[in-house]
């Protein structure tokens, strides 16, 4: 004690004049019911490098340089931010209270626009499923988790048991999924490998609907899924977890984060496996299916994520990640799928009104067989991406913003649907534009444009987009009209394939981009703790790709299809109360127009609904969330096509309807061990039969996990330690 | 402590560009293997080991027009027509995955390798299955499948030796699972045999690709 107060005193004579000027401001951050809320951010907006974070009692303390008037703002995920000014008298304490946000208005989202805003201020209807939302439905991948999230996906079988999406009528060609920004390199039957998409270090996802082509450009028809990566918020941080379930359904994670001076890291590594699952089990039916048993599988995902703020303006961010596959689709053969990626970016603010940003993104998926009986590991598909990008930001008088963009990628695709596991290569570029307008505090119109072309298609196309947002009290009023397109692929050129040594199937260099004219328009309602949304929309879609029998070649040929419809009516409404009660329930009806005579018919589901009721609370040592969340899905009465040869003849087909229920109980003991219990399919539905678009449960399943954050339980102890 | 970060995340930083400065058609090439070329092109009784009596046979039995009449006496194969007589000296043939044999018949036993047969004078003789006549087994036109039309040649073949491997048609695309079984086969002049298939595709994944291991004669 004694030496400390020599030291101070010391300190006070030689640096007395920073001593005076220097001030510590310190007070609580807590709830409107007084429970302190642990991991505040504390930020001041005139310092930009001086801020903290709240400990586990709501406290802080902050130093300020001077006895000069600042603005704090204290934010916390799932609140409103407060914005408080410090006064130049004495007075060293402030004590903030924050509103929980029931809406998460407050939420910034990118993917609109690709500049940051907020979700209330964006006129394009973007959907965000937080950190909590992926807690609650204790989703392992992507697929469970939109699915229980949002009406209108659904994730079916395409042949080989292969994953094929649907979202609200579009399939996984015309849905881009990326990942902070990045597409996804590599594909089979039309779908990315969902399982690259481990619900890992993600901070949130934003799903856009509609077409978004003038900043995406191709494959952005149906909508963008936009996956956004966490960054270290802890000094340190280390977790670990597992979990364990139904049919040997084992997965087991940690992840390494540490933000030390200029450097923020984060590593994750995943692995999963699951058994085969034998779909005639506790039936004497031999006929179950189209499939009898699911493929057992296993997966390793490794993440790295590194950012590097280099000066206050100048932030690089480097990732790198590694992922494997391995499915038991026989004894004898084991197909595997690997992906490599990396890159490197780099965001500058250059002034308080602009900014730029510059990235390099590699890209690579790799599928191959193991043959055991020839123990050979034999590669026959590879995409290799690499992918330059700028975005330019200009803000006029701090409410217009005008975005500039441009893009270059490389594309290397070899095949074994390729003529002699040939290889081909593509060059795209691309540049657009956007001016966001915000001519009064309630009306916003934006517009873009984009430019996109393809080399070897010498494919030249533009997008526009124009969107209207008018907000009124409560309520906001979204309007836009966007346009989508997705250039033919070099597999759709290209392809000369003899499909399981029965037909061929053969590319069309001359194929036509697909395009569309999507209308949307969307209502939104909030008052107090409740929120209700509607939105409806309608896409013409022409010279769809698809592949139709052709007589003189006698096979398949890729074929732009003539127009079709797509409308529907998208429904959602949300509650949330200061004792822990929320609930969700969201509606969804697409109808799908195809003419007969076309290749394809409708596939979609008319009616899908999903719901959750949820409690969440927290006490000192203690937390507790029980989620039940349900989704349903309508029959779907169908055309479908007696022989594959023409499409004259058609029979109908009906699929059954379901509903099926999961309640997923965490307990949070320490504020750093989480433990889960989860029952899926608590009503034991099992399909009569199982067709392709039939969910592959065989009833009721179990599912339990551990997860520890290190950290947590260290602070914990240390704190322990000082009292 | 700090310094140690800041050294940490230089290093990843430096891989991460190091990674990123790669090769414009990808990088891990060499984590695979190439399918071989020179075994390719090589059929028929690949290896043969007089001293032991056994060897390999390998077959391209991807068309599903031909049948490939293999004889262990002189160590030939034959390939003809479905639709073309059989020639005039064989044991047992292929067609794609099916097998059939020159009025013999044949016991499945439970040895998975060739030393631990078990003595032919044990085996029951009743159990031996021979040939039978079918019109809906032998493949020969596949083009029409989609529209649920297969088109078969009539003729012999053996439902005992084609178990050696079982195609399991209820999922699609099939599940292909080797019996990895040794086979007996008890030819009409009381000669034994005894094959196991070992594998159904090439190097490159290609399905219809017979390697047959023999025995023979086994002796009695």
């Amino acid at each position: 004690m004694m030496i400390r107060f020599i030291l101070v005193l010391l300190f006070g004579i030689f640096f007395s004049a920073e001593v005076f000027s220097q001030r510590v401001i310190y007070g609580t951050v807590k709830d409107i019911n007084d429970n302190p809320l642990p991991g505040a951010t504390v930020s001041v907006k005139e310092l930009t490098s001086v801020g903290t974070v709240s400990d586990v009692d709501g406290r802080y303390e902050l130093e300020l340089p001077d006895n000069k008037t600042y603005t704090l703002k204290i934010s916390f995920v799932g609140y409103y931010d407060v914005i408080k000014k410090t006064s130049n008298v004495d007075d060293a304490e402030l004590n903030f209270r924050l509103e929980e946000n029931s809406t998460m208005l407050e939420q910034v989202v990118v993917t609109g626009t690709r500049t940051p805003k907020l979700l209330k201020d964006v006129p394009i209807v973007t959907r965000v499923i937080s950190e909590i939302d992926i807690k609650n439905v204790d989703a392992v991948n992507i697929g469970d988790l939109l699915q229980s999230e949002l009406p209108g996906i659904e994730f079916t079988y395409s042949m080989n048991q292969q994953l094929s999406l649907n979202m609200s009528g579009f399939g996984g060609n015309s849905v881009l999924f990326l990942v902070d920004g990045e597409r996804l390199a590599g594909e089979t039957l039309d779908n990315v490998d969902y399982n690259r998409l481990n619900m890992d270090n993600v901070e949130r996802i934003e799903i856009v609907k509609g077409a978004v082509s003038s900043l995406y450009g191709s494959n952005a028809i149906g909508g963008v899924v936009n996956i956004i990566s966490k960054d270290s918020k802890e000094p340190w941080s280390v977790n670990v977890n597992g979990r364990y379930g139904s049919h040997n359904e084992q997965r087991y994670g940690g992840s390494v984060g540490f933000n030390q001076g200029r450097f923020n890291s984060m590593t994750n590594v995943q692995y999963t496996s699951i058994d085969a699952i034998d779909l005639s089990e506790g039936t004497d039916n031999e006929d179950v299916g189209d499939y009898s048993l699911i493929y057992g599988n296993s997966t390793l995902n490794i993440k790295e994520r590194l950012v590097f703020t280099a000066i206050d303006d100048l932030k690089f961010t480097a990732r790198a990640g590694y992922f494997f596959r391995e499915r038991n689709s026989s004894e004898s053969i084991k197909e595997r799928y690997r992906s490599y990626s990396s890159g490197l970016k780099g965001n500058y603010s250059i002034t308080d009104n602009d900014d730029m940003e510059l990235s390099y993104s590699f890209d690579q998926y790799d599928k191959s067989d193991y043959l055991v009986p020839n123990d050979r590991d034999v590669r026959d598909y590879s995409n290799v991406q690499h992918t330059l990008r700028t975005l330019y930001n200009y803000s006029i008088a701090d409410k217009h913003i005008i975005t500039v963009g441009g893009d270059y990628m490389r594309d290397y695709l070899m095949s074994y649907q390729f003529e002699d596991n040939g290889s081909h290569v593509q060059h795209t570029a691309d540049a657009f534009a956007q001016f966001d307008w915000n001519p009064h505090k309630r009306f916003n119109v934006i517009t873009g444009l984009r430019f996109d072309y393809y080399s070897v298609s010498k494919l030249k196309h533009l997008s526009p987009k124009i969107g209207l947002m008018y907000k009124l009290n409560n309520f906001s009023l979204r309007g836009s009209y966007a346009g989508g397109f997705r250039a033919p692929t070099l597999k759709e050129m290209y392809m000369d394939f003899f499909m399981g040594n029965i037909f061929m199937i053969y590319g069309n260099p001359d194929l036509k981009a697909e395009t569309s004219h999507n209308f949307s328009l969307s209502g939104e309602y909030m008052k107090g703790r409740h929120s209700f949304t509607v939105t409806g929309f309608y896409n013409l879609v022409d010279d769809r790709i698809t592949t139709v029998w052709n007589m003189a070649l006698a096979g398949q040929v890729y074929t732009n299809m003539s127009r079709l419809q797509v409308t529907g009516v998208e429904a959602n409404a949300t509650g949330r109360y200061p004792f822990g009660l929320s609930w969700r329930l969201s509606y969804a009806y697409t109808y799908e127009h195809i003419k007969k005579g076309e290749p394809l018919l409708s596939s979609t589901r008319p009616h899908a609904a999903t719901a959750r009721l949820a409690y969440d609370k927290t006490w000192k040592n203690y937390a507790l969330s029980v989620a039940l969340s349900g989704r349903y899905l309508s029959r779907l009465t169908t055309d479908v096509y007696t022989e594959m040869t023409s499409y004259e003849e058609t029979v109908e087909q009906t699929y059954p309807g379901y509903t099926i229920w999961k309640l997923s109980v965490t307990q949070q003991l320490l504020n750093g061990i989480a433990i889960s219990l989860a029952i899926d399919n608590i009503f034991n539905y099992r399909p009569d039969y199982y067709y392709s678009n039939s969910p592959t449960t065989t009833g009721t399943t179990f599912l339990m996990g551990l997860s520890m954050d290190v950290e947590q339980l260290c602070r914990k102890k240390q704190e322990n330690n000082n009292i | 402590m700090s310094g140690i970060f800041e050294r940490m995340g230089m290093f990843m930083f430096g891989v991460t560009v190091m990674l990123s400065l790669c090769a414009c058609n990808g990088i891990f090439e060499n984590i695979y293997d190439e399918p071989s070329q020179e075994e390719k092109n090589e059929f028929g009784f690949i290896i043969v080991d007089d001293a032991t009596r056994t060897g390999t046979i390998y077959i391209d039995a991807t068309d599903y027009t031909e049948w490939h009449y293999i004889d262990l006496h002189d160590k030939q194969v034959t390939t003809t027509s479905v639709y073309d007589s059989t020639p005039d000296n064989w044991d047992f043939a292929i067609h794609r995955y099916d097998a059939k044999t020159n009025n013999g018949a044949v016991l499945e036993s439970t040895a998975v390798d060739f030393n631990s047969l078990p003595d032919m004078a044990s085996l029951p003789q009743e159990s031996f299955v021979a040939d039978e006549w079918t019109t809906d087994r032998i493949t020969v036109d596949m083009s029409q499948m989609m529209d649920g039309i297969i088109i078969y040649a009539e003729d012999y073949y053996n439902p005992c030796l084609s178990r050696w491997l079982d195609v399991d048609t209820s999922t699609m695309p099939p599940i292909y699972t080797l019996s990895n079984k040794v086979y007996v086969l008890r030819f009409s002049d009381g000669t034994y045999a005894a094959l196991r298939l070992s594998n159904f595709m090439n190097d490159a994944a290609v399905k219809g690709f017979m390697t047959v291991d023999y025995l023979y004669p086994v002796e009695l």
